[in-house]
Order: C-alpha cells, then sequence, then structure tokens
C-alpha cells in the first residue's frame, strides 16, 4: 500500500468497518480496492467505509465506491459510508450523487444501523 | 726445585755446521706452501730429529686465550685425540705461556707437571719454549725424552726458531681462517637479509590477500628447501584450525583440512602460540593425514600473531629429514607475521565494506522527489574504528503533501549502534504513518526504546514539515536545534525548548513546537558530530556551522557539501557525521509545472496546487473543490498522454483578477472515458468549477479550468 492512505478495520458484530485514511486518487485506489474486498467474504452481511478522517477523494475513490457498491448489491450484501458533514467530501459524494446509490451518514452508528437492518 | 729456566736466547746460533744446517732446516721457505696442519707436522718431525728428542707437541691458546690445547703432536698423539687442555699459569706448559720463556725440566718426577699423559708415556726430561706471535703468546712448543737428557742453550735456541717458525704460520693462519669466518658470517647474513626482504617486499602489499599467502609459501619453501608450505587459520570459534593456503601439499586446501587446536602438530603451535620442530613425523603426535601420506619427514611450524592474539599456523615440511636453524625459524616467523598482517588487514577492510554497504542500506538510498522542496542529506562515518555509526536521519511523505524529517543519534559506535538506528528509524516512520502527531510520535518512540534497548540513550529530533501552511513542527529529544536559513539567507538556530533524550525515563514526555517557515527558507538538521570538533566548545561549533550556513547556501547541496567538505578539511572527523538540509522552494503567482505520465505523480500535483492556492488566498472549500477538478484533468492526461519522461504534461496556473486559472496540457488526443462507473471526471469539473473548456490542438489537448475566488476581497 502507498503511503497516501492506509485502511484500519474494525469488526462490529458481524460487520466489519473498514476506516479509510489519507488520501485516495488514480494512483492508489486498486490497492484500496483490494484491501476493501478482502474484509468481505461470501457470508459478509454488509460493510461500512468510513470516510470521516479522508482528507482527500476524487472521481476514482467516487468510481470504486458506486462499483463496490453495484458488485455488493448483486451479492445481496449491504454497504454504507460514514462521512463528515458538512465537508468537501461529503459535497463531493452530493455531487456525484453516490448519495442517491448507498446509505451516506454522518456517524458510524446510523451507518451500522442502516446496514443491519430491522431485528439486529 | 730442580727445573732449569732457560734464558732467552740472545741470537742466533752459532758454532757448528751443523747447527746451521740445523736451523735452516726449521726455517726452510719451502714450508711456507704447507697448510698449517702440515707445517705443524712437519716442524714437529724435524725438532725431534734435530733434537733427538721421543716427543714433541705443539699446544696453542684456545680463542679465550685462559687454555692451551694440544693441536700437533708426535710419539704423543694421545694429546690431541684426546684433546688436552691445560690451563695457562700452571704445570709446565701453562708456565711457559704465562710466563713467555722457555722452561726445562731435567726430571719429570721432581716437577709440576700436569698432563698425566707425559707421566703415563714414562716422560723423564722436557725442553719447552713459548710461541709468540705479533708480540703475543699463541701456544707452547715442547720436546720430551724418555730417559733423562741435558738440553744445551743451543737446543734451546733450535726449538725456540722451530717455535718462532710456527707462530708467525699459526699466526697467518689464524688471521686466514677470522677472516674466513667473517666473511662466511657476512655472507650468511646477506643470504638471511635477502631472505627476510623476499618475504618483507613491499610489493606484496599489492596482492590480494590469497595471492600474498601463494607468493609467501612459495618463497618460503624456496629459501628453506622446503617441499610443503601452508598457512591454516583459526576458526572463529577458536577451536579448529583450516587450511588457507599450500604449497606442495595443496590438497590440504582442495579438501578442506580442519585440525583441532591443542593437539598435533599444528594444533599445539597455536594452543601454546611458539614454533614447534619436528625432526622425524613417523615419532612424533602429528594428526593431518595428509602429511603422513605424503610422506613427509621433518616439519618447522610457527604461529601467525596479531598484537599477540593467534590467528593460525604457517608450517614447513621436507620430504627427507632434516635440521632448521635458528635462522630458518627466525625467517619462517617473519613470514608469518608478514601473513598474519596482511590477513588481519584484509579483514579489517572487509569489515569496513561491510559495514559501510549495511550502513548504505539501513539510512534511505534516496530521499525522493517533493514537488516545491528541494532535500538532500550527506553522511561521513568517522574516521577511526568500525565503519558503523549510530547516526540516522530520514524524510518521508505524511500524507496531505507533509513531510516528516528525522534525525538522530546513537550513543556508541559498532553493528549494535548501526542496529538500534535501523530499529528507531523503521519504529518512528511507522508511528508518523499511523497519523499520530509529531509530540505523540516521539513519546511513543521514547517508550519502545525504553522496551528494545533498556538504558540506551539517544538523541533524536522530529519535525513535521507543512510546505502549504509552511509551518514547521518540531520535537526535539535532547537533540541539537535545527538551524533555520531565512530567505534573506541570515541564519539561527530555532529556539526549541529540547526534550530529554530518548530512553532516559519511561514517562517522558515531549511537546511539539510550531514555527512559521517562509517560502524560500532551509532547515538544516545535523547531528553532534557536524558541530562537536576537537577541543572547540559546543557554542563556537554551532556558531561555525551558522557562519557557513549563511555564506553556503546556494543549494541544499552546496550546503551540504561545505559542512562535509570542513569536517575532512579539519581532519576526518571523529565522530559520525550526518547532516540534511531541506529547502522550501518559494512559489510565484504564475506557475508552470511538467509531471510524467504517471498516477503516482497526481499526489505531487495536488499538494503542490493546494500550495499555491493557499498562497493565492483560496479557502479550504475553495482549495478542495479546485484541486479535484484540476485532478480530473490530471488523471485523463495521465491516461491518454503519450509522451514518456519526465514532462509527459504541464499544469500552468495563475490569478487574473478574482479568478484563479489552471490549465493542464498534454499531447495526447481527448478521450470521453468508457465504463461504468467511468467518465463522472468532466460533469465533476464543471460543477466544480465556474468554467471548463477543452481545446484539441495538433499538438494535444489543453483543459482550461476558471473559478472566480469568493473570499479574495482586495485589501
Amino acid at each position: 500500500m502507498s503511503t497516501l492512505a492506509r485502511i484500519e478495520d474494525e469488526w462490529h458484530h458481524e460487520v466489519p468497518v473498514a476506516r479509510l485514511k489519507g488520501e485516495v486518487d488514480t494512483s492508489n485506489v486498486d490497492e484500496v480496492r483490494e484491501r476493501l474486498r478482502s474484509l468481505l467474504t461470501n457470508r459478509s452481511v454488509a460493510l461500512v467505509i468510513d470516510l470521516s478522517q479522508t482528507t482527500y477523494l476524487d472521481s476514482a475513490g467516487i468510481n470504486l465506491l458506486f462499483a463496490l457498491g453495484d458488485e455488493m448489491r448483486g451479492r445481496q450484501q449491504r454497504l454504507a459510508v460514514v462521512v463528515a458533514d458538512p465537508s468537501p467530501i461529503a459535497r463531493m459524494i452530493t455531487l456525484t450523487g453516490l448519495d442517491q446509490a448507498m446509505p451516506v451518514r454522518p456517524t458510524l452508528a446510523e451507518a451500522l444501523g442502516d446496514v443491519r437492518g430491522p431485528g439486529e | 726445585m730442580e727445573t732449569w729456566e732457560a734464558s732467552t736466547p740472545a741470537g742466533l746460533p752459532t758454532g757448528a755446521p751443523q747447527a746451521l744446517a740445523d736451523l735452516q732446516r726449521v726455517t726452510d721457505a719451502a714450508l711456507s706452501h704447507l697448510s698449517l696442519n702440515s707445517l705443524l707436522a712437519a716442524l714437529l718431525e724435524r725438532i725431534a730429529e734435530i733434537l733427538h728428542s721421543d716427543t714433541a707437541a705443539f699446544l696453542l691458546l684456545d680463542d679465550s686465550g685462559d687454555v692451551l690445547v694440544a693441536r700437533a703432536a708426535k710419539g704423543i698423539e694421545e694429546e690431541v685425540e684426546q684433546g688436552v687442555r691445560i690451563p695457562v699459569g700452571r704445570g709446565f706448559a701453562g708456565r711457559i705461556a704465562a710466563e713467555r720463556h722457555p722452561i726445562y725440566i731435567p726430571d719429570v718426577d721432581h716437577a709440576d707437571v700436569l698432563n698425566p699423559l707425559l707421566r703415563q708415556k714414562g716422560i723423564r726430561s722436557l725442553l719447552g719454549v713459548p710461541l709468540v706471535a705479533s708480540g703475543r703468546v699463541v701456544g707452547v712448543l715442547h720436546v720430551g725424552t724418555l730417559t733423562p737428557r741435558v738440553f744445551t742453550a743451543a737446543d734451546t735456541e733450535l726449538l725456540q726458531v722451530a717455535a718462532d717458525r710456527a707462530a708467525l704460520a699459526i699466526d697467518h693462519a689464524q688471521a686466514y681462517e677470522h677472516e674466513r669466518e667473517a666473511r662466511e658470517r657476512s655472507e650468511r647474513a646477506v643470504r638471511v637479509l635477502e631472505s627476510v626482504q623476499r618475504v618483507t617486499d613491499a610489493a606484496l602489499a599489492y596482492l590480494s590477500t590469497d595471492e600474498l599467502l601463494n607468493v609467501l609459501l612459495e618463497r618460503m619453501r624456496e629459501i628453506l628447501h622446503a617441499d610443503t608450505a601452508a598457512i591454516l587459520m583459526l576458526e572463529h570459534d577458536g577451536r579448529m584450525l583450516r587450511a588457507r593456503a599450500a604449497k606442495g601439499i595443496e590438497e590440504e586446501v582442495e579438501q578442506g583440512v580442519r585440525l583441532p587446536v591443542g593437539r598435533g602438530f599444528a594444533g599445539r603451535i597455536a594452543a601454546e602460540r611458539h614454533p614447534i620442530f619436528i625432526p622425524d613425523v613417523d615419532h612424533s603426535d602429528v594428526l593431518n593425514p595428509l602429511l603422513r601420506e605424503k610422506g613427509i619427514r621433518s616439519l618447522l611450524g610457527v604461529p601467525l600473531l596479531v598484537e599477540g592474539r593467534v590467528i593460525g599456523v604457517l608450517h614447513v615440511g621436507t620430504l627427507t629429514p632434516r635440521e632448521f636453524t635458528d635462522d630458518d625459524r627466525n625467517l619462517l616467523q617473519l613470514a608469518a607475521d608478514r601473513a598474519a598482517l596482511a590477513i588481519d588487514h584484509a579483514e579489517i577492510y572487509e569489515q569496513r565494506r561491510l559495514a559501510a554497504a549495511l550502513q548504505r542500506s539501513l539510512l534511505p538510498q534516496d530521499l525522493g522527489e517533493f514537488p516545491g522542496l528541494e532535500v538532500t542529506a550527506r553522511y561521513m562515518p568517522a574516521a577511526v574504528g568500525t565503519a558503523l555509526g549510530g547516526d540516522w536521519y530520514d524524510l518521508f511523505p505524511i500524507g496531505a503533501g507533509r513531510i516528516g524529517i528525522a534525525v538522530g543519534d546513537v550513543v556508541g559506535r559498532g553493528l549494535e549502534a548501526a542496529a538500534l538506528m535501523a530499529q528507531l528509524r523503521t519504529t518512528l516512520r511507522a508511528y508518523a504513518f499511523d497519523g499520530h502527531p509529531p509530540a505523540e510520535v516521539v513519546d511513543r518512540l521514547n517508550r519502545m526504546l525504553a522496551y528494545l534497548r533498556p538504558a540506551t540513550m539517544t538523541t533524536a529530533a522530529y519535525l513535521t514539515l507543512d510546505p502549504e501552511r509552511h509551518t514547521l513542527q518540531v520535537v526535539s529529544a535532547g537533540h541539537p536545534p535545527p538551524l533555520v536559513i531565512a530567505p534573506d539567507g541570515t541564519a539561527r538556530y530555532l529556539p526549541i525548548k529540547g526534550g530529554i533524550a530518548l530512553g532516559v525515563s519511561r514517562g517522558s514526555r515531549y511537546a511539539a513546537q510550531e514555527f512559521d517557515l517562509p517560502p524560500g527558507s532551509t532547515v538544516v538538521l545535523f547531528t553532534d558530530g557536524v558541530v562537536e570538533v576537537r577541543g572547540e566548545a559546543l557554542d563556537e561549533g554551532l556558531e561555525r556551522l551558522r557562519l557557513l550556513a549563511e555564506r553556503e547556501h546556494a543549494s541544499v547541496d552546496v550546503l551540504c557539501d561545505s559542512v562535509i567538505e570542513t569536517m575532512v578539511a579539519d581532519g576526518r572527523p571523529a565522530d559520525d557525521v550526518a547532516v540534511l538540509a531541506v529547502h522550501l522552494v518559494p512559489l510565484g503567482d504564475h506557475v508552470v509545472t511538467a509531471w510524467p505520465a504517471q498516477a503516482e505523480a497526481l499526489a505531487g500535483v495536488r499538494h503542490l496546487l493546494r500550495r499555491w492556492l493557499r498562497q493565492q488566498g483560496a479557502v479550504d472549500d475553495e482549495i478542495y473543490d479546485i484541486t479535484v477538478a484540476c485532478q480530473e484533468a490530471c488523471a485523463n492526461a495521465v491516461e491518454h498522454a503519450y509522451a514518456p519522461g519526465k514532462e509527459a504534461f504541464e499544469v500552468e496556473a495563475r490569478k487574473v483578477g478574482r479568478t484563479v486559472e489552471i490549465v493542464v496540457r498534454d499531447r495526447g488526443q481527448w478521450r470521453r472515458a468508457r465504463g461504468t462507473h467511468r467518465g463522472r471526471g468532466m460533469p465533476m469539473m464543471e460543477a466544480l468549477m465556474d468554467s471548463v473548456h477543452v481545446q484539441h490542438t495538433a499538438d494535444g489537448t489543453a483543459v482550461i479550468l476558471r473559478r472566480e475566488l469568493a473570499g479574495d476581497a482586495p485589501a
């Protein structure tokens, strides 16, 4: 992994949370994608990506989130994103309509509530 | 006392013609051509005949001058055979030599004759005279009779003439003998000297160690007329010897012969640290089967010593039994000393080479490139001892265009210091990448050191530079303060409140101090070797460096080279020296930069643009939006520009009134991105900027982005 970004993961029961720290651009987006995919197995029900400590995210990162959302939806898995609001990245997400494609929440608790769904 | 002591003869005998004839017989010139032994024998023969004596004998003084030794005898040959020795001053002959005049003994029974042979032989009367040459006594000539006999004065005179004749010949012979011995001694000395020269030959120093050992062994074999020669080296554990080089017994090296220290021929030389000579291998405890197989009969071996410590054994062997002289042994030891020195030097050189390679691998090979910064570092190990030092430095990106700069100095030298240095460097980097603020990085480093190596002290400084906000955060753990050269060329040390050195206390807490670093400034970090010069107060060293920095700051390379050159000019440094400089290049209002078509370049563009935008008065949201828009254009250029090399696309930034204009130019053809989740770049640019224009030209594509800054109200 290049030194631009690093991903810390933590588990909330069955749900992995990936905390993306640093910058995501074309140069490291592939590594970030692989790292995020590695947190998922066929039995995973959901993934939360926490962008609250991400300092840079451009269309390469936005594209990655869209693509990952599509992939997971196809496997009946849910993806949610945490992002501080207001923040430049929140504006970027609104601008690109990512918030229409998946839950984007200002706190981790809300995002976890979304992916666990009713009954959990 | 019945002895008669004759008076010294007054002159030549006169009288009877017979006497003259007798005289001629003992002075006969023809005798001169005889060797000394033949001369003495002929003289004894003639004297006995002339004087009608039964015995005649020459005794000569030995080298000490205290003892007479029988040299030639007639009628009493046992004297010579038994090597009779008579002390000067005692007895018949002894008194003649001591008193330098003839003695006549009419009756041996009533005299103090010491020599038992004379009595055993039944000699009754004796006459003896001193042999005098060049005024000194060289011996005694005496005649004896088995019947009592009266010797006349004429007899005495004749005997004395014969004695003088003999003395002259003896003197000559001895002079010749001495000359010959002296010549032989000097010839031998020359031979030894030549051999020594062949062994100590300065030209050998230019050979590799293996070649040198081979030449030495070959020469030893020649000089000592030996059939085999071999060198065995002590292994590192000091318990075994291993064959290193051999002549005439090459199998020793080929088969990698190993022998235990303490037993056998070579093993005992190594253990006892002195030469061993084995006259006959058959009757000795030689362990090496090869020596026996080769049929070696005699062996001489010496230890290879370096500063009194055994590092190996050198031995020569012969296929026929032989003796070795002291000279041989000394010469072999000389060759061994020479070989030991060469091996030791080679090992030291090898260790230094390895150490230097290790050191290089422990320090950053390449500090990397940081747009808008000039960075460089120099490291020079101390002139003395092992090349491994504990000085270190590091420089790395820590995200958002900021860089971390570290410098440290582990107390001590050698492998341990270098290993600890490497651990500290890696640990500090890891904490920095984890995103900890600088003070926290150093706090953790301190706790890690206490865990890694308790009771080890080391100084370090960790700085983070934010080029965008031109600020410098400094955390010092007992390290000399950073030097900052301002844009106007004046240099000053940052007034830091230095924390305690790392490793002193587990509970130490460090604080970061923030300093403004105006564009055009240079930060200089160094280890104390730079400012601590023998016989100089620390303040003097700091001031010397400060003045040097004010003089020599044309570039960071010039600065660091000057620091090192000054250290070298003052004599090689006694301590390791590390120096690192970072220059914050000022950005103009109109900036044009060129970049390679690599995704890795994007971060550099982004960080430089952010710095420029902030300098132009843009606020955080504007900076972010404009940066993202520009990156979209750059990402496209990276994807489609086909010019290789470092300058594949160009980013130009300027401000017209309140409007920021960014132009991204490449030499490729603009294409709409394909794929489901591609193609968001263009809409994003359009959403983030006031205007986006794409111009296609014959040379390539230019994307022109414009946005008016809201907060940029004129003052």
